[in-house]
């Protein structure tokens, strides 16, 4: 997959690299067991430090979402939070609530906010999709 | 990870006649990290690295390498240290191979695949005679002459001035890919730079040397968070009450402010006043670099 770094978002730059390893597995852009690019090359070829590529690595290991096989490299992990439904829940509340509030202060109504919610899966659906279809042409 | 610090610096002077180039200046270096060290052009940042390397003496404070002092362990530190600086020079009747077996011979060790694979990417002829060779290219054999041994301390003094931006490019990537890649607690690197852009994505953490004396030092993701710039623009005139803003500048409806880690305040004062747009960014380090001069009036 190929990223891309912006030093003037003011998201630190291993947080960036993170951020769009999710992105890319909720919308099929990297599906379960393939592999990220090794932390050398990529480091390189972004021209950032090593360890904040091993770092964002590190996070995304923790997070459940990638996973690591000794001499072969880091591969997008099947879903499978090891965490509970509960915990899972509380965990996207969070985010959920940074919504709301950001509805709130840009006046936007309860209805279309959830108009837009369910826009934005079913373009993540599509996404999805679009890369099955490219996986496997019927 | 090793705890000591790699450099550290306390209260240096050194003088030239009458001139302190560096006075009063301390800096720590820990261990495996990336450290930016930036200032204008007469700031004292190669007096300070002459001390580290004991090719000056200083006149007052200490200076400690691995721990230990640069000018009675000269040898010892400079073992487990390499060095690039702005303007390199070899043996002109030396070829490339020549060179390389010279600097070897002085270094316990020296990684000859790291060698062969950068004379390779760099398509440096091994048989050629060091006196025809361009400054990019003289730049590149020096930068294979210091990674080769594996130094746990790479010292790099504005090492990609006058380089075309490829070679400035390959001279990160390498610093990044060759070097980088052993044991990350063993591989410190302190660059001194004005080409701070270039090295945006390499630095952890800085500091910014004025007149002989620090300015600042951060942690890079720290300080793109510090400093960051809002623009506006509103429907009419606006009266706006900015203060601790770093600068303001307006045009007309529209306004940049510089905020220097009261970023909300000045934002909840904007938003205050209504306006048709709003944005905000981080300032890169090389942006944060200029600010400082303002930063140096409003403390001065």
């Amino acid at each position: 997959m190929l990223f891309q770094i912006n030093f003037k978002s003011g998201t630190p730059v291993y947080l960036q690299l993170v951020e769009q390893v999710r992105h890319a597995a909720a919308s099929g852009g990297l599906r379960a067991g393939e592999p990220l690019p090794s932390i050398r090359p990529l480091a390189e070829e972004l021209r950032v430090n090593r360890n904040t590529v091993a770092k964002a690595y590190a996070e995304l290991e923790n997070q459940g979402v990638i996973e690591t096989l000794p001499g072969k490299g880091c591969f997008l992990k099947e879903l499978g939070s090891p965490l509970t439904k509960t915990a899972r829940n509380d965990l996207l509340t969070q985010e959920i609530d940074r919504a709301v509030v950001a509805a709130h202060h840009l006046q936007i109504s309860d209805a279309d906010l959830l108009a837009l919610v369910k826009k934005r899966l079913e373009a993540f659906d599509r996404k999805n999709q679009a890369a099955t279809d490219s996986k496997d042409p019927a | 990870m090793n705890t000591a610090p790699v450099i550290e610096i306390q209260n240096l002077v050194r003088r030239y006649g009458r001139h302190d180039a560096v006075n009063g200046l301390s800096l720590t270096v820990p261990a495996g990290r990336c450290y930016g060290f930036f200032g204008r052009n007469g700031a004292g940042k190669t007096t300070t690295i002459k001390c580290l390397l004991n090719l000056l003496r200083p006149d007052a404070g200490s200076v400690r390498v691995f721990g230990l002092d640069p000018r009675q362990h000269e040898v010892a530190v400079k073992a487990r240290l390499a060095y690039v600086p702005d303007m390199v020079a070899f043996y002109p009747w030396m070829t490339v191979q020549d060179t390389l077996e010279y600097l070897a011979s002085f270094r316990e060790r020296w990684n000859r695949d790291i060698e062969s694979d950068l004379l390779q990417r760099f398509q440096l002829d091994p048989t050629k005679k060091t006196a025809s060779l361009s400054k990019g290219q003289r730049t590149q054999l020096a930068l294979i002459g210091a990674i080769c041994p594996e130094p746990e301390l790479l010292v790099l003094d504005e090492p990609t001035s006058g380089l075309d931006p490829i070679v400035r490019r390959e001279f990160i990537e390498t610093v990044i890919g060759a070097y980088q890649s052993g044991d990350p607690g063993r591989r410190t690197v302190f660059v001194s730079t004005h080409l701070i852009a270039e090295f945006e994505g390499l630095i952890d953490q800085f500091t910014i040397i004025e007149q002989g004396r620090e300015l600042l030092t951060m942690e890079a993701d720290a300080a793109r968070n510090r400093f960051r710039k809002i623009r506006a623009r509103f429907p009419g005139e606006s009266q706006l009450n900015l203060p601790g803003a770093l600068s303001v500048k307006r045009a007309g409806r529209e306004v940049e402010i510089l905020a220097n880690g009261n970023c909300e305040a000045l934002l909840a004062e904007v938003k205050a006043h209504q306006p048709e747009e709003l944005h905000t960014e981080s300032l890169t380090l090389e942006e944060i670099f200029v600010a400082s001069n303002v930063l140096k009036s409003a403390t001065a």
